[in-house]
């Protein structure tokens, strides 16, 4: 074990030195505090000092003060060396931290017996702080782990509809297998207008309301075999496969008509809103769902900008 | 005042070489080695004392005694440990007391290097 030692007087510092050495232990040897102090902050400091209660400038039972005072993970166990008959030093150094003490002249064999309890102590530390990095490694895998899981789900929890990833997988398959079709589909995106002002006047109680209300909405003026999806927040997207001719514009019509007849409605505290950006794709070409929800947001931005500038 | 410490050996021998055990093998005489840091290091002390005396500094002289006290009981140096203590723990450790303490801690020393030296020299051989 590396031990430290700071002690001033030069044949109990040799003693001292030569039984540890003699134990097989590593020593650093300081004669005053200061150099005691600046020991036990340097690179890999030894975890045990054995300190002299007086010494000329810092004595031990300052240091152990200072050292109780420290925040750290990997506390310094501290023997202090007292002079045999004085009581009250001895009860100053526990106090001020010291975890075990010796008395001078040292007693070669009670030294022993301390440095043994002293390594059962550090042992028993470093393997409590072994088991708390292990728990808190356990931890950090377990927060991936579910971090993944969320990831790898395809629906969103509040709503039931598909959630990013659920409607990206989708689409981007029927993207693949539409060119074979002579049809075309209709993407809209859609963002809800006002949930900030829900949220902050009504709670978030009310925000999530209105979040499931819209995702009804959709879901009654859309078909099973639509794509229906909370992209996350307040937007939302439907990818409609194989729109016949001058079907979107009724769709549309429907999805405002349902809107405003739930805002009819009695017992709401809220009305909703969607600005709407709606495309219509073309099987003629390979197309990707990316460059499409693209063109979607954009038209639906617009739409949002107008209504603003009302 | 040193008569009260009569009853004590100059130098208590078996406590001296029970640093034998301290001992590393092919390394330089240990007792040898920490008789030649007290011997070495008295002389200094008595000095600081003798300073702290003169210069009415008590706190260096309870000090300059405290350290002499616990080399020489380290050693089994067993009546220069008693003095150092008494004059540690005097009322005024600058007064005469302390004056005739260090004189008795003196004429102790020159009977401790004796039997020290002697110790030294069997051991050399």
């Amino acid at each position: 074990m590396k031990i430290l030692i700071a002690e001033d007087d030069p044949v109990s510092c040799r003693i001292l030195t030569a039984n540890l050495k003699k134990w097989g232990h590593d020593v650093v040897v300081t004669h005053n505090g200061n150099d005691a102090w600046r020991a036990l902050h340097a690179q890999g400091a030894p975890p045990l000092a054995i300190l002299d209660r007086v010494m000329p400038d810092v004595d031990g039972i300052e240091i152990c003060r200072q050292l109780r005072r420290e925040k750290t993970d990997t506390p310094v166990h501290v023997i202090l060396l007292t002079s045999l008959n004085r009581r009250e030093d001895l009860l100053e150094g526990l106090e001020a931290g010291a975890d075990d003490y010796l008395t001078k002249p040292l007693d070669t064999h009670e030294l022993r017996a301390r440095l043994q309890s002293a390594a059962r102590i550090l042992e028993l530390q470093e393997s409590l702080r072994q088991r708390v990095r292990e728990l808190e490694a356990a931890i950090a895998e377990r927060k991936l782990a579910e971090e993944a899981l969320r990831n790898l789900s395809l629906t969103d929890q509040l709503t039931g509809l598909y959630n990013y990833r659920g409607f990206l997988n989708l689409a981007e398959h029927h993207a693949k297998t539409s060119r074979r079709t002579q049809t075309r589909s209709l993407l809209i995106y859609a963002d809800m207008d006002g949930l900030k002002e829900i949220n902050d006047t009504l709670g978030h109680r009310a925000g999530s309301t209105a979040i499931s209300a819209v995702a009804e909405i959709l879901r009654r003026t859309f078909r099973d075999c639509d794509i229906i999806a909370r992209l996350g927040g307040d937007e939302f997207a439907v990818l409609v496969p194989n729109v016949k001719h001058a079907a979107s514009a009724t769709l549309l019509e429907r999805l405002k008509r349902n809107l405003r007849s739930y805002n009819e409605e009695a017992g709401h505290e809220f009305t909703v809103a969607l600005s709407i950006g709606a495309v219509e794709i073309d099987h003629e070409e390979a197309w990707h769902i990316e460059d499409q929800m693209a063109r979607a947001d954009e038209v639906m931005y617009r739409e949002k900008r107008k209504k603003k500038g009302k | 005042m040193s008569l009260t410490h009569t009853e004590l050996a100059a130098v208590d021998l078996a406590v001296l070489t029970s640093y034998e055990e301290a001992q590393i093998e092919g390394e330089p005489d240990f007792v040898v080695e920490l008789i030649d840091l007290y011997l070495d290091e008295v002389p200094r002390l008595f000095d600081a004392l003798q300073t702290a005396i003169q210069d009415n500094d008590s706190t260096s002289a309870k000090r300059a005694a405290h350290s002499l006290r616990g080399s020489s009981a380290n050693l089994g140096v067993l009546q220069i440990a008693a003095i150092a203590d008494e004059l540690e723990h005097l009322d005024s450790p600058c007064g005469t007391s302390a004056v005739q303490l260090l004189q008795s801690l003196e004429n102790e020393f020159r009977r401790v290097k004796e039997i020290l030296s002697a110790e030294r020299q069997k051991r050399s051989r």
